[in-house]
């Protein structure tokens, strides 16, 4: 982990180097997946405050087809969960994308 | 142009001489994987060209020619304040129409309690389907459209867009701008609550306080001195026939000079 870009401007964390086209394809991707991610763990926080809702009757139904048929109050904490999961997966991958800059990049006024 | 796949970077190779903790090679890894497959980043550049090459065929504006971009650029936004008024006009007009369908102009007293003309806002905000969001983005819309033309009196002013030869434009905008807070004053009576009712008292008091002809305007406006059935008859009058005739033909005519004349350079 040892590298000759840690703290190169005096900001804290980690900065690593890449190429102008791997710098895209972080930001592009890195981006989509963060709002894709933190968007669904919010409607997951909504299935888990409504008591009816098309997401929350999907996994009902499908749960009975496995024959299982959970209480309300777990199925509520099961998706408050999962939501909550889901936005912090979507808030570490964009945060992880961050350290990758392009030459030049963050090194303080323009 | 084409979407023909270029000479790739070799990714994993540089991945090799690089030091990099797990995670970030995971991370990399994922997301070259995801880019190989849906090419997003390589569409985008295609766009960012194609955005670059229809903008070499545009005419340089003035801000250009001159290099005031640096200076200018804050503005910029401000531009769209008048497609931002007309925008919440036909809003409003789209959502007055519809609640139209259901208000009554009557001062008369209802069947239990209240006026007409009240009892039938009560029913378009309790009991009328998507009634409450109806009402609601009618009166939001003509907030907005008040702000919005207001605050694009302010731009044209402080640019200077009012210049020669503009100054009659500029002029048919002031009577606009009078004409929206007409609409809005109108409206505000409509539904003949103590809100409404008070104001109107405020306007027929403003009216009469004109000197020589201020008996004569209250007459007509308010149909008398003092409010009643006659003063929401001909608010709604105003506020549903003469005010939409006339504002929409005055915008037309506002919107085609701008056209006609070209979006004035900053002076």
């Amino acid at each position: 982990m040892a590298d000759d870009d840690r703290h190169r401007n005096g900001r804290e964390g980690r900065d690593v180097e890449v190429p102008m086209r791997l710098y895209k394809t972080v930001t592009v991707f890195s981006t989509l997946i963060a709002v894709f991610a933190v968007v669904f763990g919010f409607l997951l926080l909504d299935a888990a405050a409504l008591g009816t809702g098309l997401i929350r009757q999907a996994v009902r139904s499908l749960l009975g087809l496995l024959s299982l048929s959970p209480s309300d109050s777990l199925l509520s904490a099961m998706f408050a969960v999962a939501g909550l999961a889901s936005i912090a997966v979507g808030a570490g991958v964009y945060v992880l994308g961050t350290r990758f800059q392009a030459a030049e990049m963050g090194e303080g006024g323009d | 142009m084409s979407l023909k796949e270029k000479d790739e970077h070799d990714h994993l190779g540089w991945m090799k001489g690089k030091q990099l903790s797990p995670i970030e090679k995971g991370y990399l890894f994922t997301l070259i994987w995801l880019d190989k497959r849906f090419r997003v980043v390589d569409y985008l550049e295609l766009l960012e060209t194609l955005y670059y090459r229809v903008n070499l065929q545009m005419p340089k504006s003035h801000t250009e020619q001159y290099n005031l971009d640096n200076k200018f650029w804050y503005w910029y936004p401000l531009y769209a304040l008048g497609s931002f008024s007309t925008l919440a006009y036909v809003v409003a007009a789209i959502s007055g129409a519809l609640l139209g369908f259901y208000y009554t102009p009557s001062a008369a007293a209802a069947a239990d309690t209240g006026t007409v003309a009240y009892s039938q806002i009560t029913f378009i905000m309790q009991d009328l389907q998507f009634g409450f969001m109806l009402r609601s983005i009618h009166r939001w819309s003509a907030q907005v459209m008040t702000a919005a033309v207001f605050l694009h009196m302010l731009r044209v002013y402080f640019t200077g867009a009012y210049k020669e030869p503009r100054e009659l434009n500029w002029l048919l905008g002031i009577v606009l701008i009078s004409l929206t807070m007409g609409f809005g004053y109108t409206g505000y009576l409509l539904p003949w609550d103590q809100l409404a009712y008070w104001a109107g008292q405020i306007g027929v008091e403003m009216s009469l306080s004109i000197p020589l002809i201020g008996e004569w305007v209250a007459q007509l406006v308010f149909g008398g001195f003092s409010l009643g059935a006659p003063t929401l008859q001909r608010m709604y009058i105003l506020h549903v026939f003469l005010l939409p005739f006339v504002v929409t033909t005055l915008i037309a005519i506002h919107i085609a000079i701008v056209w006609i004349q070209g979006i004035a350079e900053p002076h």
